[in-house]
């Protein structure tokens, strides 16, 4: 469950206070597909990045299964990121020194699990790249990139995947392999998924869309 | 742990090759100091282990005159009553011209003669060159042992006869190395003769510099025994010494050597530590994304820092590695072009525990400089991976960096402490590369503003290639400094070298005698002159002279019990040539109190040499008493006198007014100036010392030309050092260009595109190293002229020569180095296809 209270984000533009995010509060339940969807700058990455713990907010609170993160340190915010949250970015962001297989092995040898190299096998598979696990990521293409990325995230079985523009990077037949493998895979281990998109075709797969606008809640519907 | 050694294990396999500049810097340095600190030990392991053997003996009583019945009395009453002699043997010294009997063989060279008696040595062995011991029958009967290289210069062979002094002997076998070691400046090799043939053959009859020793092995520590003989003999110019304390003068001079030596190398570990901090420095730049993802997956800062520290130590320690293969290759190549001039029997390989040394001082040296950069890992946040981020500067300076910052300054100073043996040298060590750097840097920062000055030239090509040395990430200022230190060293060597090769040129000084007789009879005057005259055609000068001993200063005799003394004695304790004259030479002037002044006064007076008076400490007015043939002749110091020792004839050190020497014993000397081709000079030698046996002959132009030898080979180890401060600045030049190389290929891609050709942007390249290594090379000459003149006006007192060439060359082999290296490393900028590089961006 993620409880967001009155969450505010400002940065410094010159000598300006830029608002990013202007007192949101969201609740969503464990093992929703949340789309979050607006227009360039509405703050939408920003949001996934506070949820992230990525960065702090100005001011407002956010509960992940209870735990108020905000007032946490960085150790403290890479703990729980390692135990409950996925990330899927726009630009993929493997790590480029490391092959296909140990991006997904790298979280679970941070998180101390001995059983890694099997599950990493068969994310691998189940990202349909058992074959193309040996190669860096510079040899692999934009999709198969995303697909490493996604295994990645749910190497610990995190019970929140946040995913910002996952798709966008990729053409829109990979973008669709994309987003039907992370929908199956939220299905299967019930996890609770945050999309950030542009794309209204793929936000109308959500259970429920958040539509922000200069940083506020505009809108916020359930699929019937 | 596990994800630690994983992740590290696998950014290695990535990462070495943009940290191979990294590994190099710190090869580089360790090698540097395994290498010359294993030379050094090495050398010290042949020649200087053992004083016991140096001396041949445990004690030694010598001097220059005959010991009187009354010494060897005194003496012999200390000896029986330590109880502690077992053994004792006398030996006799001189230097000696000799040369074959065969009279169709005209060469003639000057030996070191030793006459000794069994038992010989007392300490040690003794082996002929063919390996059997030495037996002393081979010395009766007018035999004699030499130096191998003896036969080749005499041109002769065993079972030949030669002449010494008035003697003929017989070569009976030769050596190799002789107990006592050949260390040391010598005349001439050393032969051997039975002790009593030098008394038989008339050497020291006439001969005034026999030093005459008693030699003495102890059962027990001879310590007590030495301060009761000193105590005994005070008063007179005996000296006495024990392998104890020349063991701890030599230990300490090996030591301040090698720990000298060291700190060179750790000045190259430093400088490569430069290139390691610049080389992680631009690799946690380029990192800071894996970082930001790590983080994002639940990797926590320390985690990760250590992740990237064990990487730098595990680099650090292969580092340090290779650097004591490349030290052994080191010892090799010395093996190679010095094995000559080094000791026959030195071993070149590298030492254990200096292995061990490196190893630390690499490790720590890659630790201590990627600390600070390593830091930044911190200050990296994941939220970049949302937003560009990327010139975001890492290089803001905080509390705790202030504060590893100054536990680092600690560290190094321990390690140069450490290196060199004491803090004292260790501070200056770092406080003086602090203050070098700084300098250089200044001066680096100078330069560089002053040449943004120029940019609106109107070349297209300098003003982009300026523009480039202003490329953020360059290291500019740092190339400068680093490539312009090593010039610095290289360049004051050789200035220095020129300076002091000026100092022996015989062409520029007019007065320096080629050849110098000393020791003529008064009644043999006349027929040497004339003799000299017939043979070059020059009236040569003769001056007498009187050998005297320095007995008592102020009425006090020396203390060689003093240890400050004692390390004086070479100079305070030797026997003078004294002479006496009414005026001053051309090339003495008087710098404190006035020449003869009443020549009616009774009261002797005497003018000392500056240097020498500094040594004895004494001042107009003072009283120096001289042992003068057994009587004492006490003078007033009347004036301290300067002699222009570059341009001299003769350079003595005490001077009488003139009325008290003329009744002392007394011979002459003679010089020659012309500068008579060495074969003349070789046949008035062999006529000189033919007719007047015992006449001594020095060939100045010999001896300097041995001199002159000497220093081309310090000059050339020194530059040789220098040469790898100034690699380790190449390395960092390498390595900022592996480091910066992808914005040259996004800044070329631009270019291209925008129209420029391949042969713009070659010239643009040249033109940047061509100004960066004109700027180092100017950086290396201007500071090589300073310290050059600094160090000969006022430490070694030399003229200093403006040496133009030398700094234009060195200008010039740095600008091409740097060009070179440059333009290689970035040459295949040119041939990418603009389309694939601006995609990338």
């Amino acid at each position: 469950m993620i409880n967001i209270r009155s969450l505010t984000k400002t940065v410094s533009s010159g000598d300006d206070q830029l608002t990013i995010l202007d007192n949101v509060s969201i609740d969503i339940p464990d093992g929703q597909f949340v789309a979050v969807i607006g227009a360039s700058g509405s703050g939408k990455s920003t949001l996934l990045g506070l949820i992230a713990g990525l960065d702090a907010p100005t001011s407002g609170t956010i509960e992940i299964d209870g735990d108020e993160i905000t007032s946490l340190g960085e150790d403290d915010l890479a703990r729980i990121r390692s135990e409950k949250i996925g990330f899927v970015f726009q630009s993929f962001h493997l790590i480029p020194s490391l092959t296909a297989f140990e991006n997904i092995l790298i979280p679970m040898e941070i998180r101390g699990q001995p059983d890694g190299r099997a599950r990493a096998e068969n994310l691998l598979h189940a990202v349909d790249l058992s074959n193309r696990g040996h190669h860096f990521p510079a040899e692999l293409s934009g999709g198969e990139q995303q697909r490493v990325a996604i295994a990645r995230a749910f190497a610990n079985r995190p019970t929140i995947l946040l995913a910002d523009e996952p798709t966008g990077n990729l053409d829109s037949k990979n973008g669709m392999h994309i987003f039907d493998l992370m929908k199956d895979l939220h299905h299967e281990n019930n996890v609770t998924l945050v999309l950030v998109t542009h794309d209204q075709m793929l936000a109308a797969n959500a259970q429920r869309q958040i539509t922000l606008k200069d940083g506020r809640v505009e809108s916020d519907s359930a699929r019937q | 742990m596990k994800f630690i050694i994983n992740l590290t294990r696998r950014e290695i396999r990535s990462s070495w090759r943009r940290l191979l500049f990294f590994f190099l810097c710190i090869a580089l340095g360790v090698g540097s100091v395994v290498a010359l600190r294993s030379l050094i030990q090495n050398i010290t392991k042949v020649v200087g282990v053992d004083a016991r053997a140096l001396l041949t003996a445990d004690i030694e009583v010598s001097s220059t005159n005959d010991f009187t019945p009354a010494d060897i009395a005194k003496i012999e009453d200390v000896v029986t009553k330590s109880g502690i002699v077992e053994a004792r043997n006398e030996a006799i010294t001189t230097a000696l011209m000799a040369r074959p009997v065969d009279p169709s063989n005209q060469s003639i060279e000057f030996v070191e003669l030793k006459g000794i008696e069994p038992p010989f040595p007392l300490v040690g062995a003794f082996e002929l060159a063919d390996g059997k011991p030495f037996d002393f029958a081979l010395l009766q009967n007018n035999g004699v042992v030499v130096s191998r290289v003896l036969l080749e210069q005499l041109n002769v062979k065993i079972g030949d006869k030669i002449k010494i002094g008035e003697a003929e002997f017989q070569i009976r076998a030769i050596f190799d190395e002789e107990p006592g070691g050949s260390s040391g400046f010598r005349l001439g090799p050393r032969v051997f003769i039975e002790k009593k043939a030098f008394d038989d053959a008339g050497i020291t009859r006439n001969s005034s510099r026999v030093r005459r020793r008693i030699l003495y092995r102890t059962s027990d520590n001879p310590t007590e025994l030495v301060k009761q003989l000193r105590e005994s003999l005070k008063g007179t110019t005996i000296t006495v010494a024990s392998y104890r304390e020349q063991q701890e003068n030599l230990n300490e001079q090996f030591v301040r050597m090698e720990n000298y030596l060291a700190l060179t190398g750790l000045l190259i570990l430093v400088l490569g530590g430069v290139g390691v901090w610049n080389v992680a420095r631009a690799f946690i730049e380029q990192k800071r994304k894996t970082v930001a993802v790590l983080k994002c997956l639940g990797a926590g800062g320390g985690k990760i820092i250590t992740v990237y520290l064990l990487q730098i130590l595990t680099l650090g320690l292969v580092g340090s590695l290779f650097g004591v293969v490349l030290a052994q290759s080191a010892l090799w190549f010395a093996e190679w072009r010095f094995g000559n001039d080094l000791p026959a029997k030195m071993t070149y390989g590298v030492g254990l525990s200096t292995v061990g040394q490196g190893i630390v001082l690499g490790v720590m040296i890659s630790l201590l400089f990627s600390v600070l950069p390593l830091l930044q890992i911190r200050q990296i946040k994941p939220r970049l991976l949302l937003r560009d981020e990327n010139n975001t500067s890492l290089d803001r300076l905080d509390r705790s960096k202030w504060l590893v910052g100054a536990l680092i300054l600690a560290a190094l100073l321990a390690l140069a402490v450490w290196q060199a043996g004491s803090f004292k040298v260790g501070a200056f060590f770092l406080g003086g590369l602090f203050v070098t750097s700084g300098v250089l840097y200044l001066a680096a920062s100078l330069l560089t503003r002053l040449l943004r000055k120029v940019r609106s030239l109107s070349s297209f090509t300098f003003r982009q290639a300026i523009n480039s040395l202003y490329r953020p990430g360059n290291q500019t200022r740092i190339i400068l400094l680093a490539v312009g230190l090593g010039a610095f060293v290289v360049l004051t060597v050789q200035t220095m070298q020129g300076n002091l090769m000026h100092e022996f040129d015989f062409t520029k000084n007019a007065h320096l005698p080629s050849l110098l007789f000393v020791d003529i009879q008064k009644s043999q005057v006349g027929d040497v002159l004339a003799t000299i005259q017939r043979r070059l055609g020059e009236e040569p000068q003769s001056i007498p002279t009187v050998r005297g001993r320095i007995a008592y200063i102020n009425g006090k005799p020396f203390d060689f019990e003093n240890r400050e003394i004692r390390q004086q004695q070479g100079i305070i304790g030797r026997e003078f040539a004294l002479t006496y004259r009414s005026n001053l030479d051309d090339n003495e002037t008087v710098i404190e109190g006035s020449w003869w002044s009443d020549a009616s006064d009774p009261t002797p007076e005497v003018s000392v040499e500056d240097d020498i008076a500094t040594s004895l400490h004494v001042e107009p007015g003072d009283s120096i008493s001289f042992n003068v043939s057994g009587r004492t002749l006490t003078a007033r110091v009347q004036n301290i006198r300067k002699i222009d020792i570059r341009n001299t004839r003769t350079a003595f050190a005490f001077v009488f007014r003139p009325g008290f020497l003329e009744s002392a014993p007394q011979t002459f000397a003679a010089s020659v100036l012309r500068r008579a081709p060495s074969t003349d000079r070789q046949r008035l030698q062999r006529e000189i010392v033919d007719r007047f046996p015992n006449v001594q002959v020095f060939d100045v132009a010999d001896i300097i030309e041995t001199v002159q030898k000497l220093i081309n080979n310090f000059v050339l180890a020194v530059s040789f050092v220098g040469s790898f401060v100034i690699l380790s600045g190449i390395l960092i030049l390498m390595g900022s260009i592996a480091l910066t190389k992808s914005q040259r290929i996004y800044e070329s891609a631009i270019l291209k595109t925008l129209g420029a050709n391949r042969s713009t942007l070659a010239s643009i390249l040249i033109a940047e190293y061509l100004l960066l290594g004109i700027l180092a090379g100017t950086i290396g000459a201007v500071f090589a002229l300073g310290l050059s003149f600094a160090v000969s006006r006022y430490l070694m007192d030399i003229e200093w020569v403006f040496q133009p060439m030398v700094l234009v060359i060195g200008i010039a082999v740095t600008t091409l180095a740097v060009t070179i290296v440059g333009v290689a490393g970035s040459f295949d900028v040119l041939f990418r296809k603009p389309l694939a590089t601006l995609r990338s961006q």
